[in-house]
Formats: C-alpha cells, sequence, structure tokens
C-alpha cells in the first residue's frame, strides 16, 4: 500500500516538476526587475556564478534526492520482516564513506569557489580594463558650456555617480559634471548613464540605511550612513530599467523605488546640458502663473529648487525638470499611460521599452500626490489617503518642523489644478 | 549549620500537607490544580508548558502570516496599512523564533534531557522554572506591544496628554526582527536622540532582552545537568545525540546571547538616554549593530536548528530499527555546525560595503559549513541504508525534514557566493531559503518530536490517519507558499515591502503562494489540534510503542514525576534497544533506596522574581511614551525581581520523601513515608 502512495507523490513530484518548467517562459524570466537578465558585465558575472550554483546543487540533488528516495522505496519494511532478527551492532557508520563523502563535499564547493573568488573582486570597483574606453575623456563630448567643472584630472576617471538615499527617495549627483544638490543640479529618482560605460557609483545615506538594486544591471550594495560605500555598474542596452530600494527602512519601504534611464553616450551629453538649463519663465497670466504664486506661498519652496525660480529649497527633490520625468513620488507614481506601457512591453517582449509621458497622468499624479496632504476638495472633509504614509512632505514632525499635513495645510482643487498646471511647465 | 540540621525540612516531613520553609513561608509540595503547574520544579511539567506556551506563539504567528499573505495576495492591496504590515512581520519573525521554536527546543530538553541521561531532574529546578516563567513574560511584554497598538487604533489614549506628545504612534515594533540601527536607534547631534520610530521598538528592545534571559538561565541548567547527572555508565559518547544536540544548543546559546544582550544594552542607550553608539550624526557605526546582531544571529539558527537535528537523528533509528549510521562523526559534525556558527555571520552582510577580502572569507566560511551539515544528511541517509523503515507519523515527518531541510541548505550553497548573494539578499530568495530551513525543516523536526515522544508525555498515542492528514497539508501548502519565493526573489520582489505594483511579473506566484500558506495554516491546524486533543482524549498506550532505543522508553508512560526509581546504570549506546534485544543489559545502581526518593520542594519565588520582568517590561516602554511615573514601575519592578531571588535564597533546600516502588515490575503508586 505504501509503494502506491510512494509513486504517486513521485508522479505528482514529476508533474509540479514539469509545471515548474512550463512556468519558464521567456516572458517570465525576463521581468523588469529579473536578475535572470542581465544587461551589464556586473550583473553577467553575478548571474554566471548563480547559475554555477544552480547547477552544482541540482547534480547534488539528483544524487542525494535519488539515494534518499532509493532507501526510502527498497528499505521500506516488508511484511514478515517481524519475523528476521532484530539489527543489534554496536558498529557505528563506515569510516571510508565517512572520509570520501567530506572530501567529495570540499570538491564540489570548490568548483563555486573559485568563480565566486573571481567575480568579488571583479564586481567590487571599476576593472582597469573598462577605463581605457570608459574614462571621460575617451566619450563625453566637448560641448561648450557644460564642461565648466570637468576639470582636467577628471578626464582620465570614468563617470562617477553620488547616490544619496533619504526615507523614501534617491538623490542622484554628478560631481564631475557639477550637478549636485549644492550647484542645484541634482537628479531625483531617474539615473541616467552612459550605455556601454563604466560608472563608479558612490553610495551614501542622509538617514537611515538604503540599499540600491537595479536587478538587471547590478547587485545591490547598501547605502549606510556614516559610511562611504561603493559599487560600479554598467548597461550594454539602452532603455528604462527599474530598480528598488532593498534595505528596509521605514513606514514606506515599499515605495521606494527608481529608474535607471540608459542613453547613447551622445545623448547623455545632450541630457546633461538639459539638465543644468533653468526653467523657462511662466507665461503672464496663465494658470501656471498662478500656481508659481502658489509654490512660494505655501512653502513648497521652503524644501523644493526649481532653477531659474526658486532657489532655497535644497531637503526636497529637485524640480527643474520634473515634467520630464516617467515618475513621480519616489517613482511609485507612473507618469506613463500604464495600459500603452504593457502592450508595447508585451509587444516587444522587452521591459526596457518605454512609452514616453503622458501629460494627462502625469497632471493626475501631481494633484493626487500632492493633495494626499489632507485637501479640501473631498466632498465628506476627510483626509485623502496618503499615498506615502510617513513621507517628509507630509510628516515632517521629527525635526519639530511640520509638515503639510501636520500643520493642516489646506489646498483647494483649484490650487491643485494651478500647482500642478505649474509643475507642468517644468520640462 | 550542620548537615544534619540543613536537611532537617526533609526528615521531618511526615503527611500530605504544605511544607513551611526555613523563613515560615508555604512551600506547595504536591499541591494539586493552578497551584500545582504554577509552582512546579518539576521538568516534565515545566517541559508541557513550555510546549503548550510555545504552541500558542506558534498559532499567534501564524496568524500574523497569514495576514501578511493576504496582503501579498494582490497587486496595490490595502488589506493593511503598511505600518501595519511592518508591524506583522517584524512580529511574526520575532515570535516564531523567540516564542515559537526555541521554546518549543526548550521544552524537548526540559522533558528529555534528564531521562536520556538517566537523571529524576534537571540541576538546578527552581531555576528551571525561573527559566519558563521569565520566558512567559518576556514573550506577554512583547505581545503587549500589540495591545498598545490596538488601544492607539481604537483611539484610546488620544484625549492623553502623553499620547498629544508623541511623534511616533507606532506601537507595536516595526524594525524587522533583525532592528537595524539607525532606523531602531537615534539620529541628530549628540544628546539630540530624535527617533525614527516610536515605542514599538523599546517593547522589542525589553522583550527580546527578559527572553534572553531566560533562554540564559536554561542553558547553563541544561550544561550542568548533561555533564554532572548522567547516570553511571552514561559516557558522553554514550549520550543520546537528542542529547548532545542540546548540549551544543546550550553552548551556542550562552555564547552567543551575550552579543545581543550588549546590542540591546546599547541601543537602549541611544533611545533611552541619547548615548551614540549607533547614532551616525554624533559618530556612531550603525553597522557594529549589524556585527553584534548577527553574531548572535547566526549561531540562532543554529540554535533552531540543531535540535531539530537531534529529533531526527532519534526518530530515524527507531523507525529503521537500526542505529544510527556515523554516531560520533554525527555528534562531531553538531559540534563543527556549532563552532563554525560563529564565524560566517558576516555573510548576512555581503551587501554593506565590508570590502572584498573580508566578502571572500565570509563566502569560504559559509561553504565550509555545507560540509558538517552534509555529513549529517549522509549519516541520515546511512542509518535507513539496509534498515527496515516502518513508517509511522514521526518517521514521516522526520523524512519530511531530510528533504525540506536539504532544499534550505541548497539555496543557502547558493547564497553562500557573495556575488550571487548581492542578487538574492533581502530579496523573496531568501524568505524562501529560510522558511525552507526553519519551517520546513526545524518545524517538521520538532512535529516528528512531538507525534514521537508525545505517547511517553502523556500515555496515549496520537490518531494517525489525521496526523498523515495534516503533515501532508503542511508539506503541500508550505512547498506551494514558499516554492514559488525562489522565482519571485530572482524575479527581483524585494522582502518587507507590503505591496507591489502589477506590471512587475509578481502576481501570479504571489496569489499561489497565499494559497500555499492558507493551506500550511490548515495543516498546522489539524497537526497541532490531533496533539491537543491526543493529551486529553487520545487512545492509551503502552510505555514502549515505537520499539524505542533510549533509557526513556524504559520508564512508564505518563513518566512518574520522580523518573528512575532507582538510578540506571548503562553499558553502550542505545541502552535501552540493546537491554530489550542484545547483551548488555540496563543495570540498577543500588542506592540503599529504603528511605525513598528525594523530591525537591515546589515553589512560588521563581514565579515572583520573574514577575519583575514584567513591571520593568511594561515600565521601560511606558517611560518612552511619556506617561508620567512610569518610571516607579521600571523600579517596582527590580523591587520584584530582588524580592523574589532573596526569598528564593531562604526558603531552603526544602524536600520531601516519595516511597521506593517495588525494585521490580511495575513502580508501585507513590505515597510519601514516614520516618
Amino acid at each position: 500500500m505504501f509503494s502506491r502512495i510512494l509513486s504517486r507523490v513521485g508522479l505528482l513530484a514529476a508533474l509540479s516538476l514539469a509545471f515548474i518548467m512550463a512556468g519558464c517562459s521567456k516572458e517570465e524570466m525576463t521581468v523588469r526587475q529579473s536578475t535572470l537578465d542581465p544587461k551589464g558585465p556586473v550583473a553577467q558575472v553575478q548571474f554566471d556564478v548563480f547559475m554555477d550554483t544552480v547547477w552544482l546543487v541540482v547534480v547534488l540533488f539528483a544524487l542525494v534526492g535519488g539515494m534518499l528516495v532509493y532507501a526510502v522505496i527498497k528499505f521500506r519494511s516488508r511484511p514478515g520482516d517481524e519475523d528476521k532478527p532484530v539489527i543489534v551492532e554496536d558498529g557505528h557508520g563506515n569510516p571510508l564513506i565517512e572520509i570520501g563523502l567530506i572530501t567529495a563535499s570540499i570538491g564540489a564547493l570548490v568548483i563555486i569557489a573559485i568563480p565566486t573568488l573571481s567575480a568579488i573582486w571583479y564586481t567590487d570597483d571599476v576593472p582597469a580594463a573598462a577605463v581605457p574606453t570608459s574614462k571621460l575623456s575617451a566619450w563625453y563630448p566637448r560641448v561648450e558650456g557644460t564642461r565648466e567643472n570637468y576639470a582636467q584630472t577628471v578626464e582620465e576617471q570614468v563617470l562617477e555617480v553620488d547616490v544619496i538615499g533619504k526615507q523614501w527617495w534617491f538623490r542622484f549627483e554628478y560631481p564631475q559634471l557639477g550637478m549636485t544638490n549644492d550647484a542645484k543640479h541634482s537628479v531625483p529618482n531617474e539615473l541616467v548613464i552612459p550605455k556601454g560605460k563604466a560608472v563608479r557609483i558612490n553610495l551614501r545615506s542622509e538617514d537611515v540605511i538604503h540599499s540600491f538594486w537595479v536587478p538587471k544591471i547590478a547587485g545591490k550594495v547598501d547605502l549606510m550612513p556614516g559610511r562611504k560605500n561603493h559599487m560600479w555598474i554598467q548597461a550594454d542596452q539602452t532603455g528604462h530599467y527599474y530598480g528598488q530600494c532593498a534595505e528596509f527602512c521605514g513606514d514606506s519601504h515599499a515605495y521606494m523605488l527608481f529608474r535607471v534611464e540608459v542613453l547613447e553616450p551622445a545623448d547623455f551629453a545632450k541630457w546633461v546640458q538639459k539638465q543644468k538649463a533653468d526653467a523657462a519663465p511662466v507665461a503672464a497670466g496663465s494658470a501656471a502663473e498662478k500656481g508659481k504664486a502658489l509654490f512660494a506661498a505655501k512653502s513648497c519652496v521652503m524644501c523644493h529648487n526649481v532653477g531659474g525660480h526658486f532657489g532655497a529649497g535644497a531637503f526636497g527633490p529637485d524640480l527643474t525638470h520634473v515634467a520630464s520625468r516617467k515618475s513621480l513620488a519616489g517613482a511609485w507614481l507612473d507618469n506613463r499611460d500604464v495600459a500603452k506601457q504593457r502592450a508595447l512591453e508585451q509587444s516587444t517582449g522587452n521591459t526596457e521599452n518605454s512609452v514616453p509621458v503622458d501629460e494627462a497622468k502625469l497632471k493626475a499624479n501631481l494633484i493626487k500626490w500632492i493633495g494626499s496632504s489632507g485637501v479640501a476638495h473631498g466632498a465628506d472633509g476627510k483626509l485623502s489617503k496618503d499615498v506615502k504614509p510617513g513621507n517628509r512632505m507630509h510628516y515632517y514632525k521629527m525635526f519639530n518642523v511640520a509638515g503639510l499635513r501636520e500643520t493642516n495645510q489646506q489646498f483647494t482643487a483649484e490650487e491643485l489644478d494651478h500647482l500642478a498646471e505649474y509643475l507642468l511647465t517644468l520640462k | 549549620m550542620s548537615h544534619d540540621s540543613h536537611h532537617a525540612p526533609v526528615a521531618c516531613k511526615t503527611e500530605l500537607a504544605p511544607e513551611r520553609s526555613d523563613l515560615g513561608l508555604y512551600r506547595p509540595d504536591r499541591a494539586t490544580g493552578w497551584t500545582d503547574w504554577l509552582t512546579t520544579v518539576d521538568h516534565k511539567k515545566i517541559g508541557i508548558l513550555y510546549g503548550a506556551f510555545a504552541m500558542l506563539y506558534f498559532l499567534i504567528g501564524g496568524v500574523e502570516a497569514l495576514a501578511i499573505r493576504t496582503q501579498l495576495a494582490r497587486p496595490d492591496n490595502d488589506f493593511v496599512t503598511a505600518r501595519m504590515y511592518n508591524q506583522l512581520f517584524t512580529m511574526h519573525g520575532t515570535t516564531m523564533i523567540f516564542l515559537g521554536v526555541m521554546p518549543l527546543s526548550a521544552a524537548f530538553f526540559n522533558f528529555l534531557v534528564p531521562l536520556q541521561v538517566g537523571a529524576r531532574d534537571v540541576a538546578f529546578p527552581r531555576l528551571n522554572a525561573f527559566s519558563l516563567w521569565t520566558f512567559v513574560f518576556g514573550a506577554f511584554v512583547l505581545n503587549a506591544s500589540w495591545l498598545f497598538e490596538f488601544g492607539h487604533l481604537a483611539g484610546w489614549f488620544d484625549s492623553f496628554a502623553w499620547h498629544k506628545a508623541l511623534v511616533y504612534t507606532d506601537f507595536a515594533p516595526a524594525n524587522g526582527w533583525f532592528s537595524y540601527a539607525p532606523l531602531s536607534g537615534t539620529f541628530g547631534a549628540n544628546g539630540q536622540a530624535l527617533r525614527f520610530t516610536g515605542v514599538g521598538t523599546d517593547f522589542w528592545i525589553i522583550g527580546i532582552q527578559v527572553l534572553g534571559i531566560a533562554s540564559l538561565a536554561a542553558s547553563f541548567n541544561f550544561i550542568c545537568t548533561i555533564i554532572n547527572m548522567r547516570a553511571k555508565g552514561m559516557t558522553m559518547m554514550r549520550l543520546p545525540v537528542f542529547t548532545w544536540m542540546a548540549l551544543v544548543t546550550s553552548v551556542l546559546i550562552i555564547l552567543a546571547f551575550p552579543a545581543i544582550t550588549v546590542a540591546l544594552i546599547e541601543l537602549m542607550f541611544d533611545r533611552a538616554f541619547g548615548a551614540n553608539f549607533f547614532n551616525p550624526s554624533a559618530g556612531g557605526q550603525p553597522v557594529l549593530w549589524q556585527h553584534l546582531f548577527w553574531i548572535f544571529g547566526h549561531p540562532e539558527v543554529y540554535i533552531l536548528v540543531l535540535p531539530a537535528m537531534g529529533i531526527v537523528s532519534e526518530v530515524l533509528p527507531t523507525f529503521s530499527g537500526k542505529s544510527l549510521f556515523g554516531y560520533p562523526i554525527i555528534v562531531f559534525s553538531g559540534a563543527v555546525i556549532g563552532f563554525l556558527g560563529f564565524a560566517v555571520w558576516s555573510h548576512h552582510m555581503f551587501t554593506t560595503g565590508l570590502g572584498p577580502v573580508p566578502t571572500a572569507a565570509f563566502s569560504l566560511l559559509t561553504m565550509a559549513i555545507a560540509v558538517p551539515t552534509g555529513v549529517k544528511i549522509f549519516n541520515w541517509l546511512g542509518t535507513i541504508w539496509g534498515g527496515r523503515i516502518r513508517f509511522t507519523p514521526p518517521m514521516v515527518l522526520a523524512l519530511g525534514f531530510i528533504w525540506m531541510f536539504m532544499c534550505g541548505g541548497f539555496s543557502g550553497v547558493m547564497h553562500s557566493s557573495a556575488p550571487a548573494d548581492s542578487q538574492q539578499q533581502d530579496s523573496y530568495f531568501v524568505i524562501a531559503h529560510f522558511h525552507y530551513v526553519l519551517l520546513g525543516g526545524v518545524l517538521l523536526g520538532l512535529m516528528a518530536g512531538l507525534y514521537f515522544w508525545f505517547p511517553k508525555i502523556f500515555g496515549r498515542m496520537p490518531n494517525a490517519p489525521v496526523a498523515y492528514l495534516g503533515s501532508a497539508l503542511v508539506i503541500l501548502g508550505f512547498n506551494l507558499a514558499f516554492g514559488p519565493m525562489h522565482y519571485l526573489g530572482l524575479a527581483g520582489q524585494p522582502r518587507r515591502t507590503h505591496t507591489y505594483h502589477a506590471g512587475n511579473g509578481w502576481e501570479t506566484w504571489n496569489y499561489v503562494a497565499t494559497i500555499g500558506a492558507y493551506i500550511l495554516g490548515i495543516g498546522v491546524v489539524i497537526v497541532f489540534g490531533n496533539l491537543v486533543w491526543t493529551a486529553f482524549r487520545g487512545k492509551k498506550c503502552g510505555s514502549d510503542p515505537w520499539d524505542g532505543r533510549t533509557l526513556e522508553w524504559s520508564l512508564p508512560s505518563p513518566v512518574p514525576e520522580y523518573n528512575f526509581a532507582q538510578a540506571p546504570v548503562v553499558a553502550t549506546r542505545d541502552a535501552f534497544f540493546e537491554h530489550k534485544h542484545g547483551a548488555k543489559k540496563i543495570g540498577l545502581e543500588n542506592d540503599g533506596g529504603e528511605a525513598g526518593v528525594h523530591m525537591p520542594s515546589q515553589s512560588w519565588m521563581p514565579m515572583v522574581a520573574s514577575a519583575g520582568f514584567l513591571f520593568i517590561g511594561f515600565g521601560m516602554p511606558m517611560m518612552a511614551m511619556g506617561i508620567p511615573h512610569a518610571g516607579w514601575l521600571v523600579i517596582s519592578g527590580l523591587g520584584v525581581l530582588f524580592l523574589g531571588i532573596w526569598l528564593w535564597a531562604l526558603e531552603g533546600p526544602g524536600g520531601y520523601m516519595l516511597k521506593t516502588p517495588a525494585p521490580s515490575g511495575a513502580p508501585a503508586p507513590a505515597e510519601t513515608v514516614a520516618h
């Protein structure tokens, strides 16, 4: 009877294995944050080491698991066993078998230890071999007006990006290119890097521990407050990549996402130029002009920088080009048409393809995000639902400075519309 | 005080009446009902209490887990809020580790170690009771944070001034079970002690601290018992493997808990008094917390798993009808695992920027620990090889343990490679890995132990078909819940995120995992429910239903309160099996036992002393809440603790005699004898 049960269990196991194998479709292996679809050398090396461990483990599993199944079936008690003499033995084991198995285990581990060691050093910092093609002088074009902070000593370096983690968003700075928060040229939440070039990432945190993870480009490294961590990345295919904070960092940890945009090197240089340009003046008498006034009146200006308009804010994300970005609020709100994006991904089989920003969606997101401070436009007078619980725009009490919600900052629907119209001009 | 007068209470005890201690205090010897359970110093009753509380907390932790899975079943779900979710996973992890698995292991240690070494009790019976009640009160403090949280959500505290003054209103801990600083700690300039989290963290700190005291006290007790109270002839290399693993685990606890104790004290000082151990803005080092935590936390993993390995090493030989293959090397590999367990902690920190050399070193050491672990699996395989396998609920669960533990071990080998781990760390792949080890492994092992020894504990046999049904559901649901998480992690889903957008490709398998979790929940309820039913109503069985191998099976079921009427003399491993089927019989020590069996007096004092921790545990977080005069609660708690210990010290040795049962055949009913 038991062998019948066992054979059924075996059948079930085989079926579920087939089921799992069937599940291994290409689509499932290449989802947005898949670690199984490396698009750069760092992720590739990490993937290769992972596959080494997978093959080793599969072989071991088949061997040990097979032995176990065999032993359980072969040595099950059978009718009539009761009459046989009891096995009484004081011998405990067989030294030859033991030593053999221990040696074999150590040998198996050496197989994965060697690629592991080489990958640890390879992924630690930009390899010397990558410098000649990746150093700034090799690819960054000499465009007038973009190299004022691009010192001679930097020519031989690869591009460096400072990643600063905060509850709950990322700030990206390019110190070699004069794009820092101090210089009022930082980039929130959407990191832009050139294709095929090694980039050194310096990881810093301003509050708790965060972790920088873009699975298709590189495994994660933590942002430790009070500590200077680094990593390097390189993406060999242009497109829109998805990343996420991977270390629990408080209430809204799940909302701390970010994106990486990989551009052709020439496009990257143009992008830098655009980032460093000030915002265009708003048209007189427009809704945007009223919004601009509200931006100052409602204390947005205290935390947010808008190049050419307001220069006081340094704590919150730089909004000079907010309308050009595909995401908002720590990349939790997507400024694209999600249905179109899904359709594009499915038709091309590539999640790195992206539809452009949808202005209507962006505006709705801006109103939703700012308005979640508890607006007056709800008919029942209730506070609107938090987009990001605990976010510092709405909740800031811990520094004895009150956030919008804590000071019960009210916005009418019209005010929100004006603010959004203003922000929409910041391309 | 002369030797005679020291033992006076024993000799004077002549009837079934409450004993008075040296101070004239009441000692409820041979009490019945509640008083008996609250004042017991009998290792078997303490073991049963440990087990009962552990099952209760398994249930609570399981409900928390199901709430987590319900929230994650669908993208953009709002079954619970972000904060509630964070509190749920924090309390789920903390509960399962400190209030579920550890106490259930302690239940086995308590019940079995004295029986397996041929002793009448543990070395320090009252200290044992103190461990139990300290655990109970520590667990209560930790879970009381939920009461405050629900009170807060219900608005009970809204009118109080202290509540209005709170910056953070999270009352249940929400930092994850390893509570990384500085999220759990402070920031801001020297002495400012601004915090990122509310008093939930303070509940967590004091709760874990108290639980640590319970674990430490218990471990000293077990080490003393195993080293000093073995029966004649029970050499170390004749100890049952379960007892060996209890010894290794106890040593691990004693070496590992001081690290977390120090870390918790430092964190408490940071939060309460503005110290700067982990505050980066005042020069503190958050990474220090991680080192201190994981040099406790990794051995903790082996503290959880070694007892289950010990259980499986008892169950497999019994039902294979064959002695354990490679006994010395199984014992040795257990000890090596314990030793190496202290050398791999930084593999939890591969992504913190240790630098290539430490990363490489910890990578290799982590791979090395796979060797003694593999040795155990090979030897279990060797044990059933050539045997006659009888399928019983404990055997099926033990085989399930080997499978699931093996899977968890294999994904562990994958993590040991730091570059691969940088993609897996803090993803669902890790969740899958440690649930395969701790749930598929440890919980199945503990369940095997429960079904194996329940007939010994209660003299009743659990219903086998129900046990098979429950076990099948557990194994099926478990694999359905945690198997897909391997994929989810590789597909980039980070752990500890309360929700996710549709479009990342995580929807289907999260849904499947939730279904699996519910099946698992039903299975666990059936497995545990069957046991509870058995304890009260199960079919009575004989003293040796499995053809057992170790000393406990030579005793009647349930075991009499003095365990061994006459101390056994052991001549071999698997002493009872050899006694039944071989040439080497168990001898009986002639202790001139006409005077009877000397039993220890029961006592209120261990519980009184531990109750002090209840006051302290409530007082510290209430101070952090800013509740006026809460500090007095802490001070009175210290008072109660010292009073309890003082009276405990002064109440005298106590003790009474039970009549020795007839030397052969069934033991006579225990009676108090006159002198």
